[in-house]
């Protein structure tokens, strides 16, 4: 079934592009048709058939393809990107309409709307917009990184920077003092405070190597650790904890979280003052289409509009929906959400992830750093009045995204809450948003004579109170925000929050009993994970990797590609050596900017003192 | 340096790639070399301007790895893609109406209005001399015709024998140059790219964080 061996990889299966090898001489890649027409029917054999063009579906796509497999990868919509997609509002209403026909498994309750300035002559038109289906963060740090950039994906993609997480408290948005910079600077943390974050920040980039801090706390919270460990307070233990680690509850567990916190400082001045980065024009869905662009290029077959009938695991034959037929000789991988009819092998998907996506008629730039065109607004437990228990994350893409038209921007909000509270906590969280902007970016007030007059005494202070926002609880204003698109919807998954990919949920019914099921039309076939409620692609790499393993027998040569010139793959690799981070090695690293040697300066000055 | 996507399309077994390959495969002094990797093409031309003075251009060009055959073509294809080369084989008849359905794609897709689109016969070679001229399947006049009407750029190659293949892109190097030089000029001007990572410089310097595609 599996094939021990390393197959050859596409140059060694290809001499041609070993013709071009020699130093001095122009290489070039393999591209179909350049060396023998293509053949104008579905290949009769192949050895993996993936159905689904979803990002994980895709990246493995590419490296098998690299590998030297023969891949025809197909889905049964006419656009990349599966549960991944990147949609036009005209391919959202399809889709909902889909959900509603109950013809898309794993999505439920889907309701959208619409506004009439979205039309062909209207103000705005549908392919302006990209809205994406599991809105997705890009840690600077991270496998996908890696991944992107060791298979050249990258060079398909355009990212932008994000360095704004705002923690939302006391109804009002507290921007996260991330830097160590900003945590010497800032006048209102005392003195005691601010030692104890470096202390915590300290441990916690290293904290496997202090299993003595942590462990203890093993089968207790990163809370419990916080407070009592660290002795930290509510305001710098919630930002920790959910913008920095982007932890769903209080609950949220050791190790796991120092991990995630971790995550964000070691991301964090990879390519710049930013933790995290998001790609242009659409997020997983982009990342999709790159990635089956270049399994094209290695050789795969693409096929939108296929639908994937049966597979026979005795005769090794995969019909499609078109009438042909395919052998495969190796495996057969579906998303469940492409699950052929009369399939019985699909993993349960047991958790639901809410989300809510909206497009609002305001660019938002109040909430981005300069330059930039994103954010992350966190709500921690208890923080919005439906009394929510599990955070509500948002990401806010403005125009510069190219998702959406110039003077609008989206909002993609999520919850890991099970069941109907989910979607009160999606609706307080929006409000509070819809308020915070509007008394953030309401101008009138300051141009406005009218209202400065009717302060009786002192028109600054009118001015700044709008504009600090938390004595403005009562403040109504004339304006309101304009819902271009509002979607609901509930995905599920079968990966808990929280959790990472873990191989057993790739495991089918029949490879769990070890037997196959009568009359199932999905028999052999392994099946991905659906998104989990991830608001970072981590999960991504590993689950194409266990798939890639359960394919090929070992991941080692998981995009292991020598691509021809040389030259360039060594400046990647050297670019790839020095991904380091500014937090984590201040300490040799003297030859930084000026800023750099002056936080180190104070740093030192605390951390002479931690007894770590 | 100017930096143009260009992609390719057209009906399978026209000659797409072999005409890319020519172009960037067939050296000559005046071209730059040209740097490969698996994601697209690139090779460099030397255009005029107005004022004698030389402007190298880089065409990044995008082929379709087959991806066009079963209709499956990603949005990411298209996207900002300054000219399009649409090939049809002279030999045959339907590869033109191909072509055509090419064209109207392109007009859907790619959102630029300057989008130079040329309009390439491939295979002359197949029907030169007397004794091949029954070879020929589409009369160059009538594809002519159907490219003014549309406002293309038009010629005949052979990618075979190299006839005409680097005056297309000579020639669609030119009318770039001569339709984007302005807008590129504001572009330049203005502050730049804003947010964008270039992910393959980690840790830029503090006062540039441009990006690649410059």
């Amino acid at each position: 079934m599996l094939s021990p061996e390393r197959r050859p990889s596409v140059a060694e299966r290809r001499p041609s592009l070993y013709m071009y090898q020699q130093p001095n001489s122009i290489t070039v890649p393999h591209l179909a048709g350049i060396e023998d027409p293509l053949p104008e029917t579905t290949p009769e054999k192949v050895d993996v058939l993936i159905v689904g063009t979803g990002i994980v579906e895709s990246m493995l796509a590419a490296a098998l393809a690299w590998q030297g497999s023969s891949v025809l990868h197909i889905d049964s919509n006419d656009y990349y990107g599966d549960t991944s997609a990147t949609m036009t509002v005209d391919q959202v209403k399809r889709w909902v309409e889909r959900i509603h026909q109950g013809l898309v498994p794993c999505y439920s309750d889907a309701k959208l709307y619409v506004s009439n300035s979205i039309h062909p002559n209207g103000k705005y038109i549908s392919k302006d917009f990209g809205i994406d289906l599991s809105p997705k963060i890009l840690f600077s740090k991270s496998d996908l990184l890696s991944i992107l950039v060791k298979s050249r994906v990258y060079q398909y993609l355009e990212f932008q920077s994000l360095s704004t997480f705002h923690t939302y408290e006391n109804d009002s948005f507290e921007k996260l003092t991330n830097t160590k910079q900003e945590i010497f600077t800032d006048q209102n943390l005392p003195l005691m405070t601010k030692r104890n974050i470096m202390k915590f920040i300290k441990f916690v980039l290293e904290w496997e190597a202090h299993p003595e801090i942590w462990e203890p706390y093993a089968d207790r919270t990163l809370m419990e650790l916080l407070v009592e460990k660290f002795k930290l307070e509510k305001p710098q233990v919630f930002e920790l904890m959910f913008s920095i680690g982007l932890c769903y509850n209080i609950d949220a567990k050791i190790p796991g979280s120092l991990q995630r916190i971790r995550r964000y400082l070691s991301s964090y001045d990879v390519y710049g003052p930013f933790p995290v980065m998001y790609s242009k024009y659409g997020g997983a869905g982009e990342i999709s289409q790159g990635f089956c662009r270049s399994a094209a290029v290695a050789g795969a077959t693409y096929k939108l509009n296929e639908r994937l009938l049966s597979f026979d695991p005795n005769t090794k034959v995969a019909t499609f929906q078109d009438g042909s037929k395919v052998s495969v000789e190796e495996k057969v991988v579906i998303s469940p959400t492409q699950a052929s009819e009369y399939s019985k092998n699909v993993p349960a998907q047991k958790y639901e992830v809410h989300r809510l996506t909206c497009v609002v008629e305001k660019d938002c730039t109040e909430w981005f750093a300069e330059g930039e065109s994103a954010a992350v607004i966190v709500f921690p437990p208890q923080s919005l009045k439906s009394g929510n228990k599990q955070v509500v994350q948002a990401f806010i893409l403005g125009s510069n995204s190219e998702c959406c038209p110039r003077g609008t921007s989206i909002w993609y909000l999520s919850s890991t809450e099970q069941g109907p509270r989910a979607e009160m906590d999606l609706d307080a969280a929006l409000e509070a948003m819809e308020m915070s902007i509007l008394r953030e970016s309401d101008q009138d007030i300051a141009a406005d004579d009218d209202l400065v007059q009717m302060a009786a005494d002192g028109h600054a202070a009118v001015i700044n109170s709008v504009k600090l926002g938390k004595s403005f609880k009562e403040y109504i204003s004339r304006e309101k925000v304009q819902f271009l698109f509002k979607l609901y919807y509930t995905q599920y998954t079968a990966t808990p929050a929280f959790d990472v990919v873990n191989p057993t949920f790739f495991d089918t019914g029949a490879q769990i009993s070890g037997k196959l099921i009568p009359g199932a039309s999905d028999n052999g076939c392994l099946y991905t994970a659906m998104p989990s409620s991830e608001i970072s692609y981590d999960e991504v790499v590993s689950a194409a990797k266990v798939l890639y393993e359960k394919i090929v027998g070992s991941d080692d040569d998981f995009f292991d590609i020598d691509f021809e010139d040389e030259d360039e793959v060594a400046n990647n690799e050297q670019s790839k050596l020095s991904y380091e981070n500014a937090i984590e090695d201040d300490d040799d690293d003297v030859g930084g900017a000026d800023r750099d040697i002056e936080m180190q300066d104070e740093t030192s000055e605390f951390v002479g003192e931690m007894e770590l | 340096m100017l930096q143009f996507k260009l992609v390719l399309l057209g009906d399978s077994s026209v000659g797409k790639s072999s005409i890319v390959h020519r172009f960037v495969k067939d050296t000559f002094d005046e071209l730059r070399e040209s740097t490969i990797g698996a994601a697209f093409l690139s090779q460099t031309i030397k255009v005029e301007s107005e004022d004698q003075q030389e402007v190298v251009i880089k065409f990044e060009i995008w082929d379709t790895a087959g991806q066009e055959r079963y209709k499956s073509l990603a949005p990411m294809y298209y996207r900002n893609a300054n000219a399009a080369l649409v090939v049809y084989d002279v030999t045959q008849e339907d590869s033109l109406n191909k072509a055509k359905a090419w064209v109207e794609e392109l007009k859907n897709k790619v959102g630029d209005e300057d989008l130079v689109i040329f309009l390439v016969g491939n295979k002359v070679d197949l029907c030169e001399g007397s004794d091949n001229e029954d070879k020929r399947a589409v009369a160059a006049t009538l594809a002519k015709q159907y490219a003014e009407d549309q406002g293309l750029m038009f010629d005949e190659v052979s990618a075979k024998t190299g006839h005409g293949v680097k005056e297309v892109f000579q020639a669609i190097g030119q009318r770039l140059y001569d339709t984007k030089k302005e807008e590129l000029a504001t572009r330049q001007r203005g502050n730049g790219n804003d947010g964008q990572v270039d992910i393959n410089v980690p840790r830029p310097s503090t006062n540039d964080t441009t990006g690649c595609c410059s």
